[in-house]
């Protein structure tokens, strides 16, 4: 018994070695950030800064809009939610419950739409969002967005896991199938809609490919597209650069403690392939 | 399917069963429902494939349009920097796809023993797969840097030369790949954690009492049980791997000398930055093909095993 004990304490004390020494890269960001700028190019190397000090935060703050930038990213990012939220569920409960000729091959397409790397299809969507007149605006890159099947398939497998019951007493009381999936369905959706928002939240919010893609103007970057171009402009002021890389992950980093539940649950059922 | 008997036998609900199978009858407000999704998809993935292929047979520019035939092809498979960016592109993933399976099952098992902090413990390994791709790269950047970086003064202090992690083009796609090994770590442990706790525990204790040690448990039963979450983690990293782009673009711009370009760094570097359309067009389809043939032998091969 005292030995399983020993055990379990040197296990725990080797797990939050090997977690400190995962996470170096993380902290140093931080602890970076709040270094001096002659602490950077100092050859004597410190782990902490000899005097914390927000001189990085400042610095990096007037070298980009980021408030333009942020503003962008809430704004695609929660219209692409919204958006996909109300036709994924729609198109899940469809797959899950009604019977459709074609059905398990219109899935299945879908399905396939998983495997299809962005930058392969990326020059026709640029054509077409150009097309559409989109270009060069956040509505660009939101629209390539649009398209889940991972939104669509994580909503079936939810729905699935629904009793037929519940269909057939809708039914006896008069229910239309949309009428169903609006009054009995949806107001059941709560975790599939928070891990569905979490997922895609996630992918849009951390995503500088269609920004890159999609936009040219300062005004219209995203936050990501910011922090990209704005390594450009400060090659070897590192403070800065880690101030910026810390800040904008913030949101994100709030985010995930505070609904951590439905990131891992998310992940989880996403990995849970037929 | 055969036609349902009537045996009065079976009493009415068989009989009421058969006849609602066989008069089940199709809702085409199906349709309707899947239709904002399925218009998105075939507008924004399925059209821009067929398009892609077809772009790939012409000169394009954004203006002008030219039927080429086969050309774009014979010059892409003459280009040296596309051919090294195949390469590279394989290179990478042998060097990700072994590291990141075997340290996320290790990882799993772990984090799936009962010790304190269970929930603190698995809250910050994932939480590396939050960060976007631009802020770890931004700090991954710093740490390989080579007069400033970390790594580099560590080396330093304990006497060693120092390394040119993003200069020296025979190390650089090593450092994207350690750095992109350590990007999804958290969170194919977590898949594997799922794999982990749907094994049934009455295996563990059957093998506890024929007198299995710990080990043997592991090989016997959970490396086999695991297989379907192995399988699945396994093909996903192919295809994130031979799609690497962002990695690349941020930390190393596909240098030094090419050494770091992929497949997918091409497409846009010849797209985008060159506007030969047409001819990045042939290079994403034949990112498009290797990636369909990864799935297609994956799913081929991962089914007969699996049966």
């Amino acid at each position: 018994m005292t030995k399983q004990k020993r055990n379990n304490v040197l296990f725990f004390i080797l797990m939050c070695l090997i977690l400190v020494v995962y996470l170096i890269p993380v902290f140093f960001q931080v602890i970076t950030a709040f270094k001096a700028d002659k602490e950077i190019s100092l050859m004597g190397f410190r782990w902490l800064p000899e005097k914390w000090t927000f001189d990085a935060f400042a610095n990096a703050w007037k070298m980009a809009n980021w408030p333009q930038a942020f503003a962008n990213s809430v704004i695609m990012t929660v219209s692409v939610i919204v958006v996909c939220l109300s036709i994924n569920l729609l198109a899940g409960y469809a797959f899950a419950r009604l019977k459709f000729r074609g059905s398990d091959l219109l899935f299945i397409i879908l399905l396939m739409g998983l495997m299809i790397p962005a930058q392969s299809i990326i020059i026709p969507q640029f054509i077409i969002v150009r097309s559409m007149g989109l270009y060069d605006t956040i509505w660009g890159s939101a629209i390539c967005y649009l398209s889940a099947p991972m939104g669509v398939f994580l909503a079936k497998q939810f729905y699935l896991s629904f009793p037929k019951e519940l269909d057939e007493a809708a039914s006896l009381d008069g229910c239309s199938k949309f009428g169903t999936y609006i009054r009995v369905y949806l107001p059941l959706s709560t975790t599939i809609i928070a891990t569905l928002t979490i997922t895609k939240g996630t992918q849009v919010w951390n995503d500088f490919f269609y920004p890159l893609i999609m936009t040219t103007s300062q005004r219209n970057n995203t936050l990501q597209l910011c922090l990209q171009l704005f390594k450009g402009s400060s090659t070897t002021h590192f403070n800065w650069l880690m101030a910026a890389a810390t800040v904008t992950s913030l949101p994100m980093v709030i985010l995930y403690f505070s609904a951590q539940k439905y990131f891992v649950e998310g992940l989880q059922t996403t990995g849970m392939k037929n | 399917m055969p036609a349902p008997i009537l045996n009065p036998g079976f009493g009415e609900e068989a009989l009421m069963q058969g006849k609602a199978k066989k008069t089940a009858r199709y809702d085409n407000s199906a349709y309707l429902m899947i239709l904002p999704s399925y218009l998105v998809f075939v507008t924004m993935v399925l059209v821009p494939i067929g398009w892609t292929v077809y772009l790939s047979f012409n000169d394009y520019d954004l203006k002008t349009t030219a039927w080429v035939g086969f050309q774009n092809y014979v010059n892409i498979f003459r280009d040296s920097i596309f051919i090294s960016s195949i390469w590279h592109t394989v290179y990478f993933t042998l060097l990700t796809l072994v590291p990141t399976i075997v340290l996320s099952l290790l990882l799993a098992v772990a984090l799936n023993k009962k010790i304190k902090g269970q929930g603190v413990f698995r809250t910050l390994f994932y939480l590396p797969h939050i960060l976007s791709m631009v802020a770890v790269s931004l700090s991954w950047g710093y740490l390989y840097n080579a007069q400033a970086g970390i790594i580099n003064r560590l080396l330093k202090t304990i006497g060693l030369a120092p390394v040119g992690w993003l200069t020296d083009p025979n190390v650089a796609m090593i450092s994207v790949a350690i750095m992109s090994v350590w990007g999804s770590l958290g969170y194919n442990s977590l898949l594997f954690l799922a794999g982990l706790q749907n094994i049934p525990g009455y295996l563990y204790e059957a093998a506890e009492i024929d007198g299995a040690t710990k080990v043997q448990q592991f090989f016997r039963i959970t490396i086999p049980q695991l297989r379907p979450t192995t399988f699945y983690i396994f093909i996903m990293c192919c295809i994130h791997s031979f799609e690497v782009f962002g990695q690349v673009f941020i930390l190393t711009g596909g240098g030094p000398s090419d050494a770091t370009t992929t497949i997918a760094h091409q497409v846009y570097k010849n797209g985008f930055e060159y506007y030969k359309m047409g001819y990045a067009s042939a290079e994403a389809v034949v990112l498009l093909i290797i990636i369909l043939t990864i799935t297609v032998i994956n799913y081929r091969y991962g089914g007969n095993s699996n049966d």
